[in-house]
Protein backbone atom coordinates (compact mmCIF):
# COMPACT_ATOMS: atom_id res chain seq x y z
CA UNK A 1 0.00 0.00 0.00
CA UNK A 2 2.80 2.39 0.54
CA UNK A 3 4.44 1.54 -3.02
CA UNK A 4 1.10 2.60 -3.72
CA UNK A 5 0.91 5.88 -2.43
CA UNK A 6 4.61 6.78 -2.94
CA UNK A 7 3.99 6.21 -7.12
CA UNK A 8 0.78 7.45 -7.23
CA UNK A 9 2.14 10.80 -5.54
CA UNK A 10 4.81 11.05 -7.70
CA UNK A 11 2.65 10.20 -10.69
CA UNK A 12 -0.22 12.74 -10.00
CA UNK A 13 2.49 15.73 -9.17
CA UNK A 14 4.10 14.72 -12.82
CA UNK A 15 0.51 14.90 -14.88
CA UNK A 16 -0.63 17.92 -12.44
CA UNK A 17 2.88 19.58 -14.29
CA UNK A 18 1.48 18.39 -17.48
CA UNK A 19 -1.59 20.14 -17.90
CA UNK A 20 -1.26 23.80 -19.48
CA UNK A 21 -1.89 25.98 -16.40
CA UNK A 22 -4.51 28.73 -16.27
CA UNK A 23 -4.95 32.00 -14.82
CA UNK A 24 -1.74 34.07 -14.10
CA UNK A 25 -0.68 34.81 -11.25
CA UNK A 26 -1.45 37.13 -8.80
CA UNK A 27 -2.32 40.03 -10.54
CA UNK A 28 -5.54 38.76 -11.06
CA UNK A 29 -5.85 36.70 -7.88
CA UNK A 30 -6.37 39.70 -5.71
CA UNK A 31 -8.40 42.14 -8.09
CA UNK A 32 -7.95 43.77 -10.58
CA UNK A 33 -6.98 42.36 -14.12
CA UNK A 34 -9.58 40.69 -16.52
CA UNK A 35 -9.51 37.03 -16.81
CA UNK A 36 -9.59 35.87 -20.60
CA UNK A 37 -11.45 32.58 -21.37
CA UNK A 38 -9.66 30.78 -23.27
CA UNK A 39 -12.38 28.67 -25.03
CA UNK A 40 -12.48 24.80 -24.83
CA UNK A 41 -9.47 22.72 -23.97
CA UNK A 42 -8.17 20.15 -26.94
CA UNK A 43 -8.74 16.02 -26.93
CA UNK A 44 -5.33 15.59 -25.34
CA UNK A 45 -6.18 17.87 -22.44
CA UNK A 46 -9.80 15.88 -21.59
CA UNK A 47 -7.75 13.04 -21.60
CA UNK A 48 -5.03 14.24 -19.30
CA UNK A 49 -8.16 15.42 -17.04
CA UNK A 50 -9.80 11.96 -17.32
CA UNK A 51 -6.64 10.06 -16.33
CA UNK A 52 -5.58 12.76 -13.33
CA UNK A 53 -9.18 12.21 -11.87
CA UNK A 54 -8.69 8.97 -12.18
CA UNK A 55 -5.28 8.66 -10.21
CA UNK A 56 -6.24 11.05 -7.35
CA UNK A 57 -9.03 9.01 -6.40
CA UNK A 58 -6.55 6.03 -6.32
CA UNK A 59 -4.22 8.55 -4.29
CA UNK A 60 -6.79 9.44 -1.80
CA UNK A 61 -8.36 5.73 -1.44
CA UNK A 62 -4.62 4.76 -0.26
CA UNK A 63 -4.13 7.49 1.76
CA UNK A 64 -7.11 6.40 3.55
CA UNK A 65 -6.54 2.92 3.31
CA UNK A 66 -3.18 3.90 4.80
CA UNK A 67 -4.31 5.71 7.78
CA UNK A 68 -7.20 2.95 8.44
CA UNK A 69 -4.31 0.31 8.78
CA UNK A 70 -2.24 2.10 10.74
CA UNK A 71 -5.18 2.97 13.07
CA UNK A 72 -6.80 -0.56 13.91
CA UNK A 73 -3.49 -2.46 13.03
CA UNK A 74 -0.41 -1.00 14.92
CA UNK A 75 1.56 -4.29 15.22
CA UNK A 76 1.71 -3.99 11.48
CA UNK B 1 -31.48 41.48 -5.13
CA UNK B 2 -33.80 38.40 -4.65
CA UNK B 3 -34.96 37.69 -8.23
CA UNK B 4 -31.46 38.28 -9.35
CA UNK B 5 -30.42 34.88 -7.60
CA UNK B 6 -33.06 33.29 -8.83
CA UNK B 7 -31.98 34.23 -11.85
CA UNK B 8 -29.23 32.77 -11.35
CA UNK B 9 -30.40 29.33 -11.04
CA UNK B 10 -32.78 29.73 -13.86
CA UNK B 11 -29.59 30.21 -16.01
CA UNK B 12 -28.06 27.16 -16.88
CA UNK B 13 -24.62 27.98 -17.94
CA UNK B 14 -24.25 30.04 -14.71
CA UNK B 15 -25.80 27.59 -12.91
CA UNK B 16 -23.50 24.51 -13.55
CA UNK B 17 -20.47 27.00 -13.00
CA UNK B 18 -21.76 27.73 -9.91
CA UNK B 19 -22.68 23.94 -8.79
CA UNK B 20 -18.94 22.89 -10.27
CA UNK B 21 -17.36 25.73 -8.14
CA UNK B 22 -19.13 24.64 -4.67
CA UNK B 23 -18.15 20.95 -5.50
CA UNK B 24 -14.68 21.73 -5.80
CA UNK B 25 -14.82 24.29 -2.54
CA UNK B 26 -16.28 21.09 -1.22
CA UNK B 27 -13.65 18.70 -2.05
CA UNK B 28 -10.81 21.29 -1.07
CA UNK B 29 -12.50 21.20 2.54
CA UNK B 30 -12.83 17.31 2.71
CA UNK B 31 -8.98 16.86 1.88
CA UNK B 32 -7.94 19.00 4.68
CA UNK B 33 -9.81 16.98 7.11
CA UNK B 34 -7.82 13.76 5.92
CA UNK B 35 -4.83 13.55 8.02
CA UNK B 36 -1.59 12.73 6.02
CA UNK B 37 -0.39 8.93 6.88
CA UNK B 38 1.89 8.06 9.77
CA UNK B 39 0.13 10.96 11.40
CA UNK B 40 -1.21 10.61 15.08
CA UNK B 41 -4.58 11.62 14.61
CA UNK B 42 -5.57 11.68 17.99
CA UNK B 43 -2.46 13.12 19.09
CA UNK B 44 -2.79 15.81 17.16
CA UNK B 45 -6.50 16.67 18.00
CA UNK B 46 -5.71 16.87 21.63
CA UNK B 47 -2.56 18.91 20.68
CA UNK B 48 -4.95 21.21 19.05
CA UNK B 49 -7.25 21.46 21.95
CA UNK B 50 -4.43 22.24 24.61
CA UNK B 51 -3.01 24.82 22.13
CA UNK B 52 -6.20 27.16 21.83
CA UNK B 53 -4.27 29.99 20.56
CA UNK B 54 -1.87 29.22 17.53
CA UNK B 55 2.01 30.57 18.11
CA UNK B 56 2.37 33.83 16.37
CA UNK B 57 5.17 31.99 13.95
CA UNK B 58 2.81 29.89 12.26
CA UNK B 59 -0.34 32.25 12.55
CA UNK B 60 0.02 33.46 8.51
CA UNK B 61 0.58 30.03 7.03
CA UNK B 62 -1.91 28.29 9.23
CA UNK B 63 -4.67 30.92 8.08
CA UNK B 64 -4.08 30.45 4.18
CA UNK B 65 -4.35 26.86 4.72
CA UNK B 66 -7.57 27.25 6.63
CA UNK B 67 -6.50 25.39 9.78
CA UNK B 68 -5.07 22.59 8.19
CA UNK B 69 -1.57 22.97 8.48
CA UNK B 70 -1.28 22.21 12.46
CA UNK B 71 -3.99 19.24 11.58
CA UNK B 72 -1.13 17.98 9.43
CA UNK B 73 -3.63 17.02 6.96
CA UNK B 74 -2.80 16.19 3.32
CA UNK B 75 -3.59 19.39 2.27
CA UNK B 76 -1.25 20.93 4.94
CA UNK B 77 0.12 23.17 2.93
CA UNK B 78 -2.56 25.00 0.94
CA UNK B 79 -1.92 27.28 -1.19
CA UNK B 80 0.57 28.98 0.35
CA UNK B 81 3.35 27.50 -2.00
CA UNK B 82 1.94 29.08 -5.33
CA UNK B 83 1.19 32.39 -3.92
CA UNK B 84 5.20 32.25 -2.67
CA UNK B 85 5.80 30.72 -5.87
CA UNK B 86 3.97 33.74 -8.12
CA UNK B 87 5.64 36.06 -5.67
CA UNK B 88 9.25 35.43 -6.95
CA UNK B 89 8.42 35.27 -10.46
CA UNK B 90 6.35 38.45 -10.32
CA UNK B 91 9.69 39.98 -8.48
CA UNK B 92 12.18 38.11 -10.79
CA UNK B 93 10.67 40.00 -13.72
CA UNK B 94 11.94 43.21 -12.64
CA UNK B 95 15.79 41.33 -11.96
CA UNK B 96 15.56 38.83 -14.82
CA UNK B 97 15.33 40.44 -18.58
CA UNK B 98 14.07 37.15 -20.17
CA UNK B 99 11.49 36.97 -17.47
CA UNK B 100 10.11 40.90 -18.40
CA UNK B 101 10.56 39.99 -22.32
CA UNK B 102 7.91 36.85 -21.64
CA UNK B 103 5.31 38.94 -19.74
CA UNK B 104 5.26 41.67 -22.42
CA UNK B 105 5.33 39.04 -25.17
CA UNK B 106 1.63 38.56 -24.15
CA UNK B 107 -0.38 35.38 -24.74
CA UNK B 108 2.11 32.98 -25.11
CA UNK B 109 4.84 34.77 -22.90
CA UNK B 110 2.41 34.76 -19.99
CA UNK B 111 1.55 30.75 -20.22
CA UNK B 112 5.76 30.32 -19.94
CA UNK B 113 5.77 32.45 -16.76
CA UNK B 114 2.44 30.45 -15.62
CA UNK B 115 4.22 27.25 -16.24
CA UNK B 116 7.31 28.31 -14.34
CA UNK B 117 5.60 29.37 -11.66
CA UNK B 118 3.54 25.88 -11.59
CA UNK B 119 7.13 24.31 -11.30
CA UNK B 120 8.66 26.36 -8.69
CA UNK B 121 5.04 25.78 -6.82
CA UNK B 122 5.89 22.34 -6.42
CA UNK B 123 9.74 22.82 -5.40
CA UNK B 124 8.37 25.25 -3.00
CA UNK B 125 6.22 22.79 -1.42
CA UNK B 126 8.80 19.76 -1.36
CA UNK B 127 11.03 22.00 0.80
CA UNK B 128 8.04 23.33 2.71
CA UNK B 129 6.56 19.68 2.92
CA UNK B 130 10.04 18.82 4.48
CA UNK B 131 10.40 21.22 7.02
CA UNK B 132 6.57 20.80 8.21
CA UNK B 133 7.64 17.15 9.37
CA UNK B 134 10.74 17.82 10.10
CA UNK B 135 9.41 20.05 12.77
CA UNK B 136 6.42 18.02 13.43
CA UNK B 137 8.96 14.88 14.25
CA UNK B 138 10.86 16.57 16.67
CA UNK B 139 7.57 18.13 18.42
CA UNK B 140 7.94 21.95 18.77
CA UNK B 141 5.17 22.19 16.13
CA UNK B 142 2.86 22.86 19.19
CA UNK B 143 5.62 24.72 21.19
CA UNK B 144 6.33 23.63 24.89
CA UNK B 145 2.40 24.70 25.63
CA UNK B 146 1.39 21.02 24.48
CA UNK B 147 2.39 18.56 26.96
CA UNK B 148 3.98 15.17 26.33
CA UNK B 149 1.48 13.87 23.36
CA UNK B 150 2.15 16.57 21.39
CA UNK B 151 6.03 15.34 21.02
CA UNK B 152 4.89 12.04 19.40
CA UNK B 153 2.61 13.21 16.91
CA UNK B 154 3.63 10.45 14.23
CA UNK B 155 3.39 6.68 13.95
CA UNK B 156 6.07 6.23 12.32
CA UNK B 157 9.39 8.18 12.06
CA UNK B 158 11.52 6.09 9.74
CA UNK B 159 13.10 7.57 6.84
CA UNK B 160 10.79 6.10 4.55
CA UNK B 161 7.77 6.80 6.58
CA UNK B 162 9.55 10.62 6.16
CA UNK B 163 9.68 10.38 2.42
CA UNK B 164 6.12 9.43 1.90
CA UNK B 165 4.95 12.03 4.39
CA UNK B 166 6.63 14.84 1.79
CA UNK B 167 5.46 12.81 -1.35
CA UNK B 168 1.75 13.17 0.04
CA UNK B 169 2.16 16.68 0.90
CA UNK B 170 3.40 17.87 -2.27
CA UNK B 171 1.22 15.97 -4.37
CA UNK B 172 -1.66 17.09 -2.18
CA UNK B 173 -0.17 20.58 -3.06
CA UNK B 174 -0.35 19.71 -6.70
CA UNK B 175 -3.86 18.62 -6.32
CA UNK B 176 -5.26 22.75 -4.50
CA UNK B 177 -3.10 23.74 -7.54
CA UNK B 178 -4.96 21.88 -10.14
CA UNK B 179 -8.18 22.10 -8.45
CA UNK B 180 -7.36 26.11 -8.53
CA UNK B 181 -7.50 26.30 -11.95
CA UNK B 182 -10.35 24.16 -12.91
CA UNK B 183 -12.35 26.82 -10.81
CA UNK B 184 -10.48 29.73 -13.02
CA UNK B 185 -11.08 27.55 -16.19
CA UNK B 186 -15.02 26.13 -15.74
CA UNK B 187 -16.76 27.59 -12.61
CA UNK B 188 -16.88 31.58 -11.43
CA UNK B 189 -13.95 33.80 -10.37
CA UNK B 190 -10.28 32.29 -9.99
CA UNK B 191 -9.52 29.68 -8.32
CA UNK B 192 -6.68 30.53 -6.35
CA UNK B 193 -8.29 33.27 -4.58
CA UNK B 194 -11.60 31.36 -3.83
CA UNK B 195 -9.60 28.63 -2.41
CA UNK B 196 -7.71 31.07 -0.07
CA UNK B 197 -11.17 32.57 0.33
CA UNK B 198 -12.59 28.97 1.89
CA UNK B 199 -9.95 28.75 3.59
CA UNK B 200 -10.25 32.12 6.06
CA UNK B 201 -13.78 32.13 6.07
CA UNK B 202 -13.62 28.39 7.22
CA UNK B 203 -11.52 29.97 10.46
CA UNK B 204 -14.10 32.30 11.06
CA UNK B 205 -16.91 30.05 13.25
CA UNK B 206 -14.04 29.31 15.05
CA UNK B 207 -12.27 32.21 16.14
CA UNK B 208 -15.61 33.71 17.17
CA UNK B 209 -16.76 30.28 19.09
CA UNK B 210 -13.42 31.23 20.99
CA UNK B 211 -14.07 34.77 21.45
CA UNK B 212 -17.51 33.87 23.14
CA UNK B 213 -16.45 31.35 25.02
CA UNK B 214 -13.63 32.92 26.41
CA UNK B 215 -14.91 37.00 26.40
CA UNK B 216 -18.99 36.23 26.62
CA UNK B 217 -21.42 37.56 24.14
CA UNK B 218 -21.37 40.85 24.76
CA UNK B 219 -17.78 41.27 23.68
CA UNK B 220 -18.37 39.20 20.90
CA UNK B 221 -21.54 41.25 19.73
CA UNK B 222 -19.01 43.89 19.72
CA UNK B 223 -16.36 42.61 17.91
CA UNK B 224 -18.75 41.48 14.87
CA UNK B 225 -20.02 44.82 15.05
CA UNK B 226 -16.62 46.21 14.63
CA UNK B 227 -16.42 43.84 12.25
CA UNK B 228 -19.20 45.27 9.86
CA UNK B 229 -18.35 48.44 9.86
CA UNK B 230 -14.54 47.67 8.91
CA UNK B 231 -16.10 45.39 5.72
CA UNK B 232 -17.90 48.50 4.65
CA UNK B 233 -15.32 50.62 5.14
CA UNK B 234 -12.57 47.98 3.34
CA UNK B 235 -15.37 47.97 0.25
CA UNK B 236 -15.60 51.87 -0.17
CA UNK B 237 -11.88 52.60 -0.33
CA UNK B 238 -11.58 49.39 -2.84
CA UNK B 239 -13.94 50.73 -4.62
CA UNK B 240 -12.91 54.58 -4.43
CA UNK B 241 -11.12 55.37 -7.74
CA UNK B 242 -9.48 58.39 -9.80
CA UNK B 243 -10.80 58.63 -12.80
CA UNK B 244 -8.86 60.33 -15.19
CA UNK B 245 -10.47 61.76 -18.65
CA UNK B 246 -9.33 60.68 -22.02
CA UNK B 247 -10.08 61.88 -25.07
CA UNK B 248 -9.69 59.60 -28.06
CA UNK B 249 -9.63 61.62 -31.33
CA UNK B 250 -11.99 60.79 -34.37
CA UNK B 251 -10.47 59.02 -37.12
CA UNK B 252 -11.74 57.63 -40.68
CA UNK B 253 -9.80 54.00 -42.01
CA UNK B 254 -11.25 53.54 -44.94
CA UNK B 255 -15.59 54.15 -44.64
CA UNK B 256 -15.34 53.55 -41.14
CA UNK B 257 -15.04 56.33 -37.63
CA UNK B 258 -12.80 54.97 -34.98
CA UNK B 259 -13.13 56.61 -31.82
CA UNK B 260 -14.02 60.18 -31.19
CA UNK B 261 -15.19 59.05 -27.36
CA UNK B 262 -14.59 60.37 -23.85
CA UNK B 263 -13.24 57.49 -21.54
CA UNK B 264 -11.49 57.45 -18.49
CA UNK B 265 -8.32 55.53 -16.62
CA UNK B 266 -9.63 54.42 -13.37
CA UNK B 267 -6.94 54.68 -10.87
CA UNK B 268 -7.65 52.71 -7.90
CA UNK B 269 -6.57 54.21 -4.54
CA UNK B 270 -5.61 50.98 -3.47
CA UNK B 271 -3.87 49.46 -6.54
CA UNK B 272 -1.61 47.10 -4.61
CA UNK B 273 -4.06 45.24 -3.21
CA UNK B 274 -3.39 42.87 -0.39
CA UNK B 275 0.27 41.79 -1.33
CA UNK B 276 1.87 44.48 0.31
CA UNK B 277 0.37 43.32 3.53
CA UNK B 278 1.35 39.76 2.62
CA UNK B 279 4.96 40.57 1.85
CA UNK B 280 5.65 42.78 5.17
CA UNK B 281 4.20 40.06 7.24
CA UNK B 282 6.27 37.40 5.43
CA UNK B 283 9.61 39.56 5.78
CA UNK B 284 8.99 40.41 9.69
CA UNK B 285 8.39 36.52 10.19
CA UNK B 286 11.72 36.24 8.95
CA UNK B 287 13.56 36.99 12.49
CA UNK B 288 11.42 35.08 14.76
CA UNK B 289 12.14 32.04 12.43
CA UNK B 290 16.05 33.00 12.97
CA UNK B 291 15.63 33.44 16.51
CA UNK B 292 13.79 29.93 16.79
CA UNK B 293 16.74 27.90 15.03
CA UNK B 294 19.27 30.03 17.24
CA UNK B 295 17.66 28.64 20.96
CA UNK B 296 20.01 27.73 22.76
CA UNK B 297 20.51 23.55 24.19
CA UNK B 298 18.41 23.55 27.92
CA UNK B 299 20.59 25.07 30.72
CA UNK B 300 22.38 27.62 28.96
CA UNK B 301 22.11 31.45 28.52
CA UNK B 302 20.84 32.35 25.16
CA UNK B 303 22.75 34.84 23.22
CA UNK B 304 21.81 38.52 23.82
CA UNK B 305 20.89 39.57 20.01
CA UNK B 306 17.97 36.37 20.47
CA UNK B 307 16.76 37.73 23.44
CA UNK B 308 16.92 41.37 22.34
CA UNK B 309 14.84 39.34 18.74
CA UNK B 310 12.13 37.66 20.98
CA UNK B 311 11.27 40.47 23.05
CA UNK B 312 10.98 43.28 20.27
CA UNK B 313 10.48 41.20 16.66
CA UNK B 314 8.10 38.75 17.16
CA UNK B 315 4.43 39.25 18.20
CA UNK B 316 1.62 41.67 17.93
CA UNK B 317 1.83 43.99 21.24
CA UNK B 318 5.41 45.24 20.76
CA UNK B 319 5.37 48.98 19.50
CA UNK B 320 8.89 47.98 17.50
CA UNK B 321 6.94 45.16 15.81
CA UNK B 322 3.95 47.25 14.94
CA UNK B 323 6.07 50.13 13.71
CA UNK B 324 8.18 48.36 11.45
CA UNK B 325 5.15 46.52 10.12
CA UNK B 326 3.59 49.66 9.43
CA UNK B 327 6.68 51.08 7.42
CA UNK B 328 6.91 47.76 5.43
CA UNK B 329 3.78 47.75 4.12
CA UNK B 330 3.77 51.63 3.03
CA UNK B 331 7.00 50.91 1.23
CA UNK B 332 5.85 47.61 -0.16
CA UNK B 333 2.39 49.42 -1.99
CA UNK B 334 4.61 52.07 -3.34
CA UNK B 335 7.20 49.07 -4.53
CA UNK B 336 4.18 46.82 -5.93
CA UNK B 337 2.12 49.88 -7.37
CA UNK B 338 5.38 50.40 -9.44
CA UNK B 339 6.51 47.11 -10.65
CA UNK B 340 2.51 46.94 -11.61
CA UNK B 341 1.66 50.45 -13.44
CA UNK B 342 3.79 51.48 -15.74
CA UNK B 343 2.66 55.39 -16.34
CA UNK B 344 5.25 55.23 -19.62
CA UNK B 345 3.71 52.06 -21.30
CA UNK B 346 0.24 53.84 -20.74
CA UNK B 347 1.30 57.16 -21.98
CA UNK B 348 2.68 55.47 -25.05
CA UNK B 349 -0.22 53.11 -25.57
CA UNK B 350 -2.35 56.28 -25.89
CA UNK B 351 -0.21 57.82 -28.21
CA UNK B 352 -0.33 55.33 -30.73
CA UNK B 353 -4.04 54.98 -30.48
CA UNK B 354 -4.98 58.80 -30.72
CA UNK B 355 -5.47 59.71 -27.07
CA UNK B 356 -4.68 62.55 -24.92
CA UNK B 357 -5.91 63.47 -21.44
CA UNK B 358 -7.21 67.10 -21.81
CA UNK B 359 -4.93 69.96 -21.30
CA UNK B 360 -1.57 67.46 -21.59
CA UNK B 361 0.63 66.91 -24.00
CA UNK B 362 0.99 63.31 -25.83
CA UNK B 363 4.09 61.29 -24.88
CA UNK B 364 6.27 62.01 -21.85
CA UNK B 365 4.27 65.08 -20.50
CA UNK B 366 1.28 62.01 -19.58
CA UNK B 367 3.20 60.01 -18.48
CA UNK B 368 4.90 62.42 -16.19
CA UNK B 369 1.20 63.53 -15.07
CA UNK B 370 0.16 59.89 -14.41
CA UNK B 371 2.92 59.42 -12.49
CA UNK B 372 2.40 62.55 -10.42
CA UNK B 373 -1.18 61.23 -9.90
CA UNK B 374 0.06 57.99 -9.28
CA UNK B 375 2.55 59.04 -6.33
CA UNK B 376 -0.05 61.34 -4.68
CA UNK B 377 -3.03 58.66 -4.47
CA UNK B 378 -1.12 55.76 -3.36
CA UNK B 379 -0.57 57.53 0.02
CA UNK B 380 -4.03 57.40 1.12
CA UNK B 381 -4.00 54.02 -0.70
CA UNK B 382 -0.82 52.91 1.77
CA UNK B 383 -1.36 54.13 4.86
CA UNK B 384 -5.07 52.60 4.42
CA UNK B 385 -3.94 49.04 4.07
CA UNK B 386 -1.33 49.87 7.09
CA UNK B 387 -4.28 50.93 9.16
CA UNK B 388 -5.96 48.13 8.43
CA UNK B 389 -3.49 45.65 9.03
CA UNK B 390 -2.58 46.89 12.56
CA UNK B 391 -6.05 46.54 13.46
CA UNK B 392 -5.70 42.98 14.99
CA UNK B 393 -2.78 44.59 16.65
CA UNK B 394 -4.62 47.40 18.15
CA UNK B 395 -8.08 45.29 18.79
CA UNK B 396 -5.88 42.90 20.66
CA UNK B 397 -4.64 45.15 23.36
CA UNK B 398 -8.21 47.16 22.99
CA UNK B 399 -10.77 44.42 23.97
CA UNK B 400 -8.60 42.19 25.23
CA UNK B 401 -9.68 39.61 22.19
CA UNK B 402 -7.89 36.84 21.01
CA UNK B 403 -5.01 37.12 18.75
CA UNK B 404 -6.63 35.39 16.10
CA UNK B 405 -8.87 38.61 15.85
CA UNK B 406 -10.93 37.41 12.64
CA UNK B 407 -11.50 41.16 10.95
CA UNK B 408 -8.40 42.80 10.37
CA UNK B 409 -5.18 42.12 8.73
CA UNK B 410 -5.12 40.94 5.54
CA UNK B 411 -7.60 38.38 6.05
CA UNK B 412 -10.42 41.13 5.81
CA UNK B 413 -8.47 42.78 2.77
CA UNK B 414 -8.47 39.09 0.55
CA UNK B 415 -12.27 38.49 2.11
CA UNK B 416 -13.44 41.52 0.53
CA UNK B 417 -11.09 41.59 -2.63
CA UNK B 418 -12.67 37.89 -3.25
CA UNK B 419 -15.95 38.51 -2.70
CA UNK B 420 -16.50 41.26 -4.71
CA UNK B 421 -14.63 39.95 -7.51
CA UNK B 422 -16.54 37.25 -7.93
CA UNK B 423 -19.77 38.72 -7.15
CA UNK B 424 -18.76 41.32 -10.25
CA UNK B 425 -18.16 38.09 -12.51
CA UNK B 426 -21.54 36.70 -11.93
CA UNK B 427 -22.65 39.93 -12.77
CA UNK B 428 -21.43 40.56 -15.84
CA UNK B 429 -22.24 36.84 -16.98
CA UNK B 430 -25.99 37.96 -16.34
CA UNK B 431 -25.57 40.74 -18.43
CA UNK B 432 -24.23 39.28 -21.28
CA UNK B 433 -27.91 37.60 -21.36
CA UNK B 434 -29.74 40.96 -20.98
CA UNK B 435 -30.67 40.65 -17.38
CA UNK B 436 -30.39 42.99 -14.53
CA UNK B 437 -27.35 42.57 -12.57
CA UNK B 438 -27.04 41.98 -9.00
CA UNK B 439 -25.52 45.08 -8.52
CA UNK B 440 -26.68 48.75 -8.97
Amino acid sequence: MQVVLGLTSLLLTMLILLHKGRGGGLSDMFGGGMTSNLGASGVAERNLNRITVILGLVWVSSIIVLGLITKFDTGL
Amino acid sequence: MFSAIARIFRTPDLRRKIGFTLGMVALFRLGSFIPAPFVDFNSVQQCLAATSDTSGLYELVNLFSGGALLQLSIFALGIMPYITASIIVQLLRVVIPHFETLYKEGQSGQSTLTQYTRYLTIALAVLQSTTLITVARSGALFGSSGGPACTQLLTNDAWYAIMLMVLTMTAGTGVIMWMGELITERGVGNGMSLLIFTSIAAMFPNSLGRIAASKGWGTLAIVIAIGLVVVAAVVFVEQSQRRIPVQYAKRMVGRRTYGGNNTYIPIKVNMAGVIPVIFASSLLYLPALIAQFNQPAPGQEPQPWVLWVTANLTGGGQPLYMALYFLLIVGFTYFYVAITFNPEEVADNMKKYGGFIPGIRAGRPTAEYLDYVLTRITLPGALYLGIIALLPLVAFSAVGADQNFPFGGASILIIVGVGLETVKQIDSQLQQRHYEGLLR
